[in-house]
Formats: structure tokens, C-alpha cells, sequence
């Protein structure tokens, strides 16, 4: 219902009535840790019934009210301080309005680093009055009413400052504000509510970043009161009309700085002749940077530009022109449109102005050689001649010859060229037709550079480190030229130099031409004693991979020590067995990799170190041991014991931390060779890069503090390009990521890949699941017909949701994490999806299961998780559609497979997971076409959920061995079941007791 | 209580001076101005006007081509009317002004930008004429001796404080407004940027506690190459740039 004349601001009607289940406030203010005295009662609009408001999503609940209404309801809150709020906002937020806030406080704090804060004079009414409700524990109301009590009129604040990608933000910010964090007695437009809310957070933030007073007497003029008021605790302070009208005039001019339709933008243009470089002035469309106008076009008129061109661009002038006064001299004509520059007026445009102006938002192009082409050193080495011929046998202990020279981007320049730079004394000089920013450190470490000799012999292994660990920010590595083995590795090519290895012989699968390619690869780091990281997209075949690379070895050492046996007389003993391969993987993928292993290379002789029954005898004689984190530290000793061919961690990202006890414990195992396969993209996560690296190639990026320094700062803070280039160049060697939409690749992939995920039972799962079957066995034996149907299909279906998890079951609204080996396999596979930047879609047939996974996944991920079932209205379904196609995040998208069934156009997911089965082909296949519709180009995933060792598993083998009689036999559904006889039964339904982890 | 002193009325929300202490003149413009106001009247008259203008005696100044109206109120129920008078240029110099400044975009551009250019007033000399002027031709209708009285000065010290607001006034004073001058590039009121369009709660019954769309994270950017970027791009008023520059210097670790 609508109050009149509301202008879409619902109002409910009649009395609030206390919120039924609203825990009291001094509840709440515990569990946050915030002070009781903060509770309030307040009145808020929620959507429910007249008896209760429906149940958020972290309930797990499903909303039973068929046609809500918003009324009003009492609702005891907390209303924290904005510093204590920030406290609270920094922890965990569990919720999707907490996570809201969270976000909020994030952006509050990124303005305040970046100094987009404003001093300001806000006047408080005299008579405090009621504070406006709001929606509580979040801090949404009015600021000043509910977090001051001012004695004395008026407060200093630090306001932010929103223009440009920060206007943005906080417009998409806005739009994301779920409703409950704007409802109050009315509701509230979120702009309002994120704008209060983002002055209480920035005000707190640079209160608690500037602690010394910025005064250092006592305050005297209203002036300095303000000033004083302006850090520490104390924010009031009296009021003072003119003072408040010149910071509001102040904070206006500020903000309307980048407002406008266009925004001003200087390029640097490089000499037509010797010394007449010139910065063109041009205006640049804010939300169209292609559109992008010199200032002489400005003038005539016509620019196509929206706004008022000609002010824009005066206005613009006049504030750069206090950055960069050099400017001063291009605004001396009636319109201006460039500015002429000696070389030492360019350098210092590239170096002072340049970098001054972009932070200031204005738009700044430079040549492409700006910050890039630089003084630096070339190396080469050639292999010796007669080593090349012995080709493979060559290693990185063989010598090369090599030598270092001085280069500019890719040219090498002689000693005479540099003394003749160096006499020049110009910090831009043009070497070979290239230009070349120069400055005074950089001779001078040259002119050094050269007076050593820096030609000679040394081992290709001592080359590599002193390339991978090659830090001199003087005089960096621009280039290397090298061949032979040497040459393949620091390319960062080898992939593709190589020739590929064919699918090797015992290996019961095809490699596609990309897995041949990575195949060579891993041999070949492998035949080098190198460790390398296999983080192909996931779908690409990590696991055959690695797979084909063992099943390759096993067949190469097979064919020499037969050779050998041959040659050698009979009475030769036996080569021993080569040493095993240790693989280290979650336990959520053992049993994925022990059927992975069985079906494709059957000839591997497997041995499963996990469990209570483990017994590491069995680790004699095999020729891949699977384990997991866990076991492989409280294992570690025995481990240690054994000679391991190559240790493999799958899911690196495990070892991410490299402080962690796993991490440590599964560097120290010695080995041959190491491999980590990832799915996630290491480049991204430096301090991961690091640890990962430091399992497979141990101390070859040096130290952690080292790394921190020379790479992870000033990549992330700076985005350094050259640090970026060094780090690629020391980790490229090493590191094999392909991702799906790479042109080679692409052609190679099918249009849909499916997979079949099998995941552990946790023994909570198992110990649920045997019940179930006994209690089901038990009673059908007394029963027959619709009775028994009726006993067999509910069985069935308690087992499958056991197998999603024991809360789905038990549906007593217990934790979820750490209970379903399902889940933890689902987490896993919808992280690395999101990391990936791709979406996907999330079925169930289960309605109260997608309502439990939806806040968790949400809360786990963060990220956006939308949940579709039969329950929401057309609209609500139309507006996540809309959203999941057009919005460019990264996003998961739960449906309930009965609500997806028709209809629906989902072709922007990239990857459909089944998270619990159906068993019917055709029902499955209609809901993965949701993201094969027409205009569909990607490639898909499709995978499959089944709990290894349950009827899961059991039905699924039923349905691929009778591929032929399938359609007929599940085509009905499920009924097929019921028909099976009691014995069947038993043996679909029996939980094969070694699946459980 | 009757008294033998008839000293002023006190006047009820007159315009006060703007700071208790200290001075004003932090832009060259009105430094300017209480230049010339310290050759016609000295230094002890001025503060005086200043203390006064504290009061809250000046009811209002109004500033027109050639012409300042203020009313002050003194010992008399009535308030004095003061008028401070100045050469107005007529149109054809104008004109000549206005090409001067058009043939250079620093004007223009700085003018925009909300500051005076220093070398504005060599313009003016340039073409024979004064920016500010030499003398002012002040009068006030109380009838106290001294000159200037303390209503004059008080009005003098008030119109020094509005030109270190507002350097566009001492142009507006000789006959030419902010709008006139700049013509179409003159001001005009911007859309709220930050406004958004909500989807009403009727609509969002059925996710209440769910985000309405995904807020996408800018990419992290770098803290300011020079904290104090926005002081030196955007000078806060009243003269609080070195005050408040420490502040933003700490803001860079926050």
C-alpha cells in the first residue's frame, strides 16, 4: 500500500508490531562485541506476512508467504559508532547487508588513501531530535542526528570527494544497496542512505590515519577551533556561517571538477626535427575516452562533444596550469592548443608533470616508448658446438659461452655510442631512430657497466639463476638471445619450441594437440631436474596430463632397462623399479584422481595413502601414491623415508600460504622433481606465486622479503611495469597457463566438455547415509506395492540429500562448512570458475537446498550468487536473468531445476554444474541447453556431482553401461527404481565403505 | 538603564566579519585593495571598522557598476546609508578590455578556475586604466567628524573580506559581472552525479535482502603520486593550505 502522493515511497499501514524473532539488542550488541548502550528500538518496513516478516536468506529458510506486504515492524537494534561500526565491518560479515556495508567501508577507506577527503563545517540543529530510524545494526541513518550529541552547534568532518570512477562506484554501489539496508519508517533512496553512510566511514578513517593534532597551540579563532576539531575524538566545535560557506564553496568547486561531459587531456608528441617536441592540448569525452578532440578542433566549433567544450577546456587550463606551470606559456594566445617543449621541458613533462596531472584526473597520453624504452643490458650465449650435437643429452650443468652487452629496448649499442650519450648530457636522446628516456643513474651505472668485461664460459644452470634472479633496477635485462636448451626455457616458449610428445603408449585416451604440447613440456622441465606449474584453465586436462607425463616415464624407463637386459649379459640382476610419483591433493579430489587414474592409464600401478587403514607398505612397488594435505603432514616422517621420483601438489593453491604447516611440510619431503597443478591464476596472487614457485624450484626466486620488495610492492601498489616484465621473465620458464580462449587452444576444445566430479563422503555423511539404507531395507521387507514405492522413492531421495549434505537432511538450519565432501568439491570448482572470470550455472532439484547454498556460497565467495525457484514472482526472475546475461562480474547462478526448466536464456555461462543428478539424460540435457541457446559461441563445461561409493555412483555406472537401453530405462524419471527387487536394491543403495574420507 | 554614553545600537543579524583574529588579504587581489585602503585611512581606523564589522553593525552592502550601498547601524534608530563610489568604465573601454583578455586564454582559463590572474591588473594599466582604484569617493550620512568614520570603515574592512572571496567582485565594482565578462562560459547548475534510480521496494519483495545488482570493484588504484594532490589542484579557502596539507600527507598509509 502507497501513502498518497508518496512518489513510490511505500508506507505500511496500521500499528507496528514487534518483530517476532528479532534477537533483543543487547544480543546483538554482544555477538559484535559493541557496546549495549547502543541499542535502540526501531521501526522498520519489511516485506511478510501480518503474523512475520519473511526470513532473510542466511536463515537457509524458504520464504512460505505466497503474496507479501510490506509492513511496519519493531525491530531492536544497535546503533555502533562509525568507528566501531568499521571494527565490526572488518571481521566476517556474514550476511549480504553486512557484506554491503563491508564494501562501503572498503570504498571509504580507499578514498581516504588516496586523499579524496574534504574538510567540511557541518552545523548541528540545537534540540537534538528523535533520531530518524534506520535500518539496523547498519549505520544507514541520518549521520549526524544519531552519532554525535554536539554541545557546541556544529562538527568538523572529513566528506568524500566523488568524482570520476569514484561517482561511479558509488552509483553501482547505490544500485547494488539491497533494500533492508535502506528501509527505515519510509524508504529511504539509497543514494542518501550510501552518502551518510560513506561520510560517517570516511570521517572515522581519517580520524583514526591523522593522529597528531594540526595545531600545535591552543585554538583561539573559531577558525582554529575548527581545525582542532578536525582529528582526534572531539568533532564538535561552534559554528561559523562564512568559514562553513567557504568550505561548502570549496567542496562544490571539487566536485564539479569531474563531473562534466569531458575532461581535459594533454599528449605528448615527439619531435618532427631534433628539439620541437609539443604537448597537445585536446579535450576527451569522460564516458567515450575514444572520443577524443584537440583543442584546435575545440575552437573551430564543431566537436561532436557533448557539454559545453570551449568552458571544459578553459576551466580544465586554469587548474592544470597550477600543477604544471610550465603550461603557462601555451594559454598566451587567444586559443591555445599546444605547448612547445625543449627535450629537458619533455622529460620533465614525462617525469614530473605527467604523472601529477593523471592523479589529478586529467587524461595524459604518452608516446609508446614513454616509462619502456630504457638504457639496459642485452645478454647472449650460444652452446658450445659440440654439445648441440649431443641434443638431448645436453643439461644445465654443460657450459656455455656468453656475453653481456648494453642495449636500448632491443638494440645493442657499442661503447663509442654510449660515451657519445653521454657527452650529450640530454636525459631524452634518440639512439637508432628510438627514443630513450636517460637519466643520471642510469649513464652513470652504464659508463660502469662497461669497464668490466662481461663476456666468458659458465654452466647454463648459473645463467638461469642469474637471469630468474637478475634485479638491478639501474640497469635491467631488456633482452635475451640464447639457444639451445638454455634458450627454450628463458623464452618462456618452450610450449610451443618444443616438438610435442605423442600420446604415449598405454595411455587409454587421445591427447588433444595443446596436452601434447604441454606434455613436452612437463618432460622436458622434468629430464632438466626443473619444477614447473602446470595452471591451465580448469577443463583444459590437467590431471591426463600429468597422467600421460607418468605413463610416458613408466614406458621410457620400461624400453631402457629392457635395452639394457638385452645388451647386458642374462645374468645381469634387474634394474630396480623407478621411484614413485607422490601426489598431494585436497581429499575432496582423491577419489577423482584414483578413477581418473584407472581409466586412463590402467597400466599405473596406484596406491592410495589415506584413511585409517592406510599402510605405507603400500607405497613399495607403486607408481603413484595419492595423498592428502592433512595426511601428508601427520605422515611426513614415513614420507620422508622414501625416494619419490617427483612430489605433485594438485590444487596448489593449498600451499598458497607458505608459512602454513602444509606448506612446509610437503617442501620438505625430498624429491627429483616438483609440479604443482593450479587452476587458479598464480599471476594474480603474488605472495601465492611466490610460495608456489618456492615448492617447485626452491630459493629460485630468493628469499620472501626479497620477493616482497622487487616485485609484490611495486606491482600492486604501483602497477611497475618493468618489475611486471622482470617477474614474467624470472617465472615464465617455469610456468604453463593456457587458457581456454586462447585462439590455439580453442580450436582443440569441444563445444561442451563433460565431466564427472567425484567427491568424498565426509564420515558424518556415511554414518547418516548407512542409517537411511538399513532403516529403508528394514521396512520394505514388510511391505509391497504403492506402500513400498512410496518407502523406496523417499529413501532415495533422503540418500541424495544426504550426499548434498547432512543439514539438507536434517533440515535443522545447522552450519554447513566442513560437513559435505559435495560442498567443499562445489566450493572449490565455483572458485576457480570465478577466478577465471567466467560464469556459471548451479542446478538442484532440491528448492530448500539452492535456498541453503545461495548465502553460503555468497558468504564464502564474495561474490554475487543469484538463486532462481518457482517461488519468486516473473518479475523478480526476469530482473536475475537480465542480470546474471549482462552483468560483466564473475557470477554463480543456483536454480532449482524445475523453475529453469523452460524458457529461460542463459547463454552467458560458461560452465553448468549438476550438483545433485536427476537421472534422466533428457532432464539434465534440457537444463545444460539453458546455456546452449542460439547465439551461444563459448565453448561449455558441463559436470556432474556424484558422491563416490553411494547409489549416486551406482546409477551413474547403470546409466553409462547401458548407454543404448538408458533413454528407455530412466526416460520415466525415477520410478524405474521402485521396480527393482529388494537384493537390487540393496546393492544400488550399499555405501561401498572405502569412498569415505 | 539610561546612560550619558550613546553608543551604538546593537543590530540584530547584521554581517559579521569573518574571523575573531587574524587577517585578511591571503589573495593578491584583496591584499591589493587593503593596500589602498591603508593609504586612505590608517591602520588604527581600520581595525576600528574591523571590531565594528565584528559587532554585526553592517546590515547589508550592495555592490553595483561604480557603486557601493551599505547600511550600518549606529546610534541612531535609522541606519546610516554609506556610499563608496569608483570610476565605472563605460562600453567602448570595456570592449577594449574584453579583446585584451580574449587574446590570451590564461585569463579566461584562470578566471574559470575561480582565481584572479596577477597579471590582469598589467592589463588594465596596459590600456591606461587602474583595476583598482587610486582613490574612493566615500561618503556616510552620520554626522561624526573624523573621516573615514568608524561606518565607513567598517563597510571598507567588509568589502576587503568579500574580494579575497570573490575576485570577479572588484570587476563586477568597475562595471563588468562575472556573467558579463565570461559571457556563455559563465556557470550554469550540473546534474547531481550521484544520483540513481531505485527499484521501489514493491518490486523487491521477493529478494529484500539481496544486492539489486553487483558493484563492480574498480581496480585497485594507487594512492596519489602527491598526497596533497587535491590541496594543490583545488587552494581550500581562508588561507588553511598549509594547516591541513600534514593531513593529507597522513592520509597516504591509511
Amino acid at each position: 500500500m502507497r501513502g498518497p502522493g508518496s512518489g513510490g515511497r511505500a508506507r505500511a499501514a496500521g500499528a507496528p508490531r514487534p518483530h517476532p524473532f528479532a534477537a533483543p539488542a543487547s544480543a546483538v550488541a554482544g555477538a559484535l562485541g559493541l557496546d549495549p548502550a547502543a541499542g535502540r528500538l526501531l521501526e522498520l518496513l519489511l516485506p511478510g506476512s501480518a503474523g512475520e516478516p519473511l526470513p532473510s536468506p542466511e536463515t537457509g529458510r524458504l520464504a512460505e508467504v505466497a503474496r507479501p506486504r510490506l509492513r511496519l515492524w519493531e525491530v531492536p537494534a544497535v546503533v555502533p559508532p562509525p568507528a566501531d561500526a568499521l571494527r565490526v565491518l572488518a571481521g566476517h560479515p556474514g550476511t549480504a547487508t553486512l557484506r554491503h556495508w563491508a564494501a562501503v567501508a572498503a570504498f571509504a577507506h580507499d578514498l581516504v588513501r588516496r586523499g579524496r577527503v574534504i574538510p567540511q563545517l557541518v552545523p548541528v540543529p540545537t534540540s537534538t531530535p528523535e533520531p530518524e530510524p534506520a535500518s539496523a545494526p547498519e549505520p544507514a541513518g541520518d549521520s549526524v542526528a544519531m552519532w554525535a550529541v554536539p554541545p557546541d552547534g556544529a562538527r568538523a568532518v572529513w566528506r568524500p570527494v566523488l568524482t570520476g570512477a569514484d561517482a561511479t562506484y558509488f552509483r553501482d554501489l547505490a544500485l547494488a544497496m539491497p533494500p533492508a539496508c535502506r528501509t527505515s519508517r519510509t524508504e529511504r533512496p539509497s543514494a542518501e542512505v550510501l552518502r551518510a553512510a560513506l561520510e560517517a566511514f570516511t570521517d572515522a578513517g581519517v580520524r583514526r590515519a591523522v593522529t597528531a593534532p594540526l595545531l600545535s597551540k591552543p585554538p583561539r579563532t573559531l577558525q582554529e577551533r575548527w581545525l582542532a576539531a578536525l582529528t582526534g575524538d572531539a568533532a564538535s566545535c561552534p559554528d561559523a556561517p562564512e568559514l562553513r560557506q567557504e568550505l561548502e564553496r570549496w567542496h562544490d568547486a571539487v566536485a564539479a571538477s569531474e563531473g562534466g561531459a569531458t575532461r581535459v587531456c594533454f599528449r605528448l608528441l615527439e619531435p618532427r626535427d631534433t628539439d620541437d617536441w609539443r604537448v597537445e592540448l585536446a579535450l576527451q569525452a569522460a564516458d567515450d575516452p575514444s572520443l577524443y578532440v584537440p583543442a584546435a578542433q575545440v575552437w573551430s566549433g564543431a566537436t561532436g562533444l557533448p557539454g559545453r567544450p570551449e568552458r571544459e577546456l578553459l576551466t580544465g587550463l586554469g587548474r592544470a596550469v597550477r600543477l604544471y606551470p610550465e603550461l603557462d606559456r601555451a594559454l598566451r594566445v587567444p586559443e591555445p592548443a599546444e605547448l612547445p617543449l625543449d627535450t629537458a621541458g619533455a622529460f620533465g613533462f614525462l617525469r614530473q608533470a605527467a604523472p601529477l596531472l593523471q592523479a589529478a584526473g586529467f587524461g595524459v597520453q604518452l608516446p609508446r616508448w614513454a616509462g619502456r624504452t630504457r638504457l639496459g643490458l642485452k645478454l647472449t650465449t650460444r652452446t658450445k658446438k659440440q654439445s648441440a650435437a649431443a641434443g638431448q643429452g645436453f643439461g644445465l650443468r654443460e657450459l656455455v659461452d656468453f656475453r653481456v652487452d648494453l642495449a636500448v629496448g632491443d638494440e645493442t649499442i657499442s661503447e663509442a655510442e654510449l660515451a657519445e650519450l653521454a657527452r650529450l648530457k640530454v636525459p631524452l636522446v634518440r639512439v637508432r631512430g628510438q627514443w630513450v628516456e636517460l637519466d643520471d643513474r642510469q649513464l652513470k651505472a652504464a659508463l660502469r657497466a662497461v669497464e668490466g668485461v662481461r663476456a666468458g664460459e659458465a654452466s647454463a644452470a648459473d645463467l638461469l639463476r642469474q637471469v630468474v634472479q637478475s634485479d638491478d633496477e639501474e640497469l635491467p635485462l631488456l633482452e635475451i638471445d640464447a639457444d639451445g636448451v638454455l634458450g627454450d626455457l628463458l623464452s618462456g616458449q618452450a610450449e610451443r619450441r618444443l616438438a610435442p610428445l605423442a600420446t604415449p603408449p598405454g595411455l587409454d585416451a587421445t591427447l588433444r594437440p595443446y596436452q601434447e604440447r604441454g606434455l613436452a613440456w612437463l618432460s622436458f622441465l622434468s629430464e632438466l631436474r626443473l619444477g614447473g606449474v602446470l595452471a591451465d584453465d580448469m577443463g583444459l586436462g590437467k590431471t591426463i596430463t600429468t597422467l600421460a607425463l607418468l605413463v610416458h616415464e613408466r614406458a621410457a624407463t620400461q624400453t631402457a632397462t629392457q635395452t639394457a637386459t638385452q645388451t647386458a649379459t642374462q645374468t645381469a640382476a634387474p634394474a630396480p623399479a623407478p621411484a614413485p610419483t607422490l601426489l598431494v591433493c585436497p581429499m575432496s579430489l582423491v577419489g577423482n584422481w584414483q578413477r581418473e587414474a584407472a581409466r586412463f592409464a590402467p597400466g599405473l600401478r596406484v596406491y592410495v595413502h589415506h584413511g585409517s587403514a592406510r599402510d605405507a607398505a603400500g607405497i613399495e612397488g607403486a607408481d603413484l601414491v595419492i595423498t592428502t594435505y592433512g595426511t601428508a603432514q601427520r605422515d611426513l616422517e614415513i614420507l620422508r623415508q622414501h625416494e619419490w621420483r617427483r612430489v605433485v601438489c594438485d590444487e596448489a593453491q593449498a600451499i598458497k600460504n607458505s608459512g602454513t604447516l602444509q606448506a612446509k611440510a610437503v617442501r620438505s619431503i625430498p624429491t627429483g622433481t616438483r609440479l604443482a597443478l593450479t587452476g587458479t591464476p598464480v599471476e594474480n596472487h603474488l605472495a601465492e606465486l611466490w610460495s608456489i614457485m618456492e615448492f617447485a624450484n626452491p630459493g629460485l626466486l630468493g628469499p620472501r622479503s626479497r620477493f616482497r620488495t622487487r616485485f609484490q610492492e611495486p606491482i600492486e601498489a604501483r602497477q611497475d611495469e618493468q618489475a611486471t616484465r622482470a617477474l614474467k621473465r624470472a617465472t615464465g620458464p617455469f610456468i604453463l597457463r593456457r587458457l581456454k580462449t586462447d585462439k590455439s587452444i580453442i580450436s582443440d576444445l569441444p563445444e561442451k566438455l563433460e565431466v564427472k566430479e567425484w567427491c568424498p563422503l565426509t564420515t558424518e555423511q556415511a554414518t547418516l547415509y548407512q542409517a537411511v539404507v538399513d532403516d529403508m531395507l528394514h521396512k520394505i521387507d514388510d511391505s509391497e506395492g504403492i506402500e513400498r514405492r512410496g518407502l523406496v522413492l523417499s529413501a532415495m531421495a533422503k540418500l541424495k540429500q544426504v550426499c548434498n549434505h547432512p543439514a539438507h537432511l536434517l533440515k535443522d538450519g545447522s552450519r554447513l562448512a566442513g560437513r559435505s565432501g559435495k560442498l567443499a568439491r562445489l566450493e572449490q570448482l565455483a572458485e576457480e570458475i570465478l577466478a577465471e572470470g567466467e560464469k556459471a550455472l548451479l542446478f538442484t532439484q532440491y528448492a530448500e537446498f539452492g535456498t541453503m547454498l545461495q548465502p553460503y556460497l555468497a558468504q564464502r565467495l564474495d561474490r554475487p550468487v543469484l538463486w532462481l525457484h518457482g517461488g519468486l514472482p516473473k518479475k523478480t526472475r526476469d530482473r536475475l536473468v537480465d542480470r546474471f546475461q549482462h552483468d560483466p562480474e564473475p557470477t554463480l547462478f543456483v536454480l532449482s531445476l524445475k523453475a529453469a526448466g523452460v524458457g529461460l536464456n542463459l547463454t552467458a555461462a560458461s560452465h553448468v554444474i549438476h550438483v545433485d543428478r536427476w537421472w534422466n539424460p533428457a532432464v539434465e540435457d534440457q537444463a545444460t541447453d539453458r546455456a546452449f541457446r542460439i547465439g551461444q559461441r563459448k565453448n561449455v563445461q558441463v559436470r556432474k556431482l556424484i558422491c563416490a561409493g553411494t547409489l549416486e555412483e551406482r546409477v551413474d555406472e547403470m546409466i553409462e553401461r547401458k548407454k543404448a537401453l538408458a533413454e528407455r530405462v530412466v526416460g520415466t524419471g525415477e520410478d524405474w527404481l521402485t521396480d527393482l527387487s529388494t537384493e537390487e536394491l540393496r546393492e544400488v543403495f550399499a555405501l561401498t565403505a572405502e569412498r569415505v574420507g | 538603564m539610561p546612560s550619558w554614553y550613546d553608543g551604538p545600537i546593537k543590530a540584530q543579524g547584521g554581517i559579521k566579519a569573518r574571523t575573531r583574529r587574524g587577517s585578511i588579504g591571503s589573495t593578491w587581489w584583496s591584499r591589493r585593495f587593503i593596500d589602498l585602503l591603508e593609504r586612505v585611512c590608517d591602520k588604527g581606523r581600520l581595525s576600528r571598522g574591523r571590531a565594528y564589522a565584528r559587532q554585526g553593525q553592517v546590515l547589508s552592502i550592495d555592490l553595483a557598476a561604480g557603486e557601493v550601498r551599505a547600511a550600518v547601524q549606529g546610534s541612531r534608530p535609522d541606519p546610516y546609508e554609506v556610499v563608496i563610489r569608483i570610476e565605472a568604465y563605460d562600453e567602448a573601454r570595456w570592449t577594449a578590455v574584453e579583446e585584451s583578455i580574449a587574446a590570451q586564454a590564461v585569463y579566461r582559463a584562470r578566471l574559470l578556475a575561480g582565481e584572479m590572474p596577477t597579471e590582469i591588473e598589467e592589463l588594465f594599466a596596459a590600456m591606461g586604466l587602474d583595476l583598482f582604484p587610486r582613490d574612493l569617493d566615500m561618503d556616510c550620512s552620520c554626522p561624526d567628524w573624523g573621516f573615514p568614520c568608524k561606518h565607513l570603515s567598517a563597510v571598507l574592512y567588509l568589502l576587503a573580506e568579500s574580494f579575497d572571496d570573490d575576485p570577479f567582485l572588484v570587476l563586477a565594482w568597475r562595471g563588468r559581472t562575472r556573467e558579463q565578462l565570461l559571457g556563455s562560459l559563465a556557470d550554469e547548475p550540473a546534474e547531481d552525479p550521484l544520483r540513481v534510480a531505485d527499484v521501489p521496494f514493491a518490486d523487491r519483495l521477493a529478494d529484500f535482502y539481496a544486492p539489486g545488482a553487483t558493484a563492480h570493484r574498480p581496480e585497485r588504484r594507487p594512492a596519489a603520486v602527491a598526497p596533497d594532490l587535491l590541496l594543490r589542484v583545488f587552494p581550500p579557502p581562508c588561507d588553511l593550505g598549509r594547516a591541513l596539507t600534514p593531513a593529507y600527507r597522513g592520509l597516504a598509509d591509511a
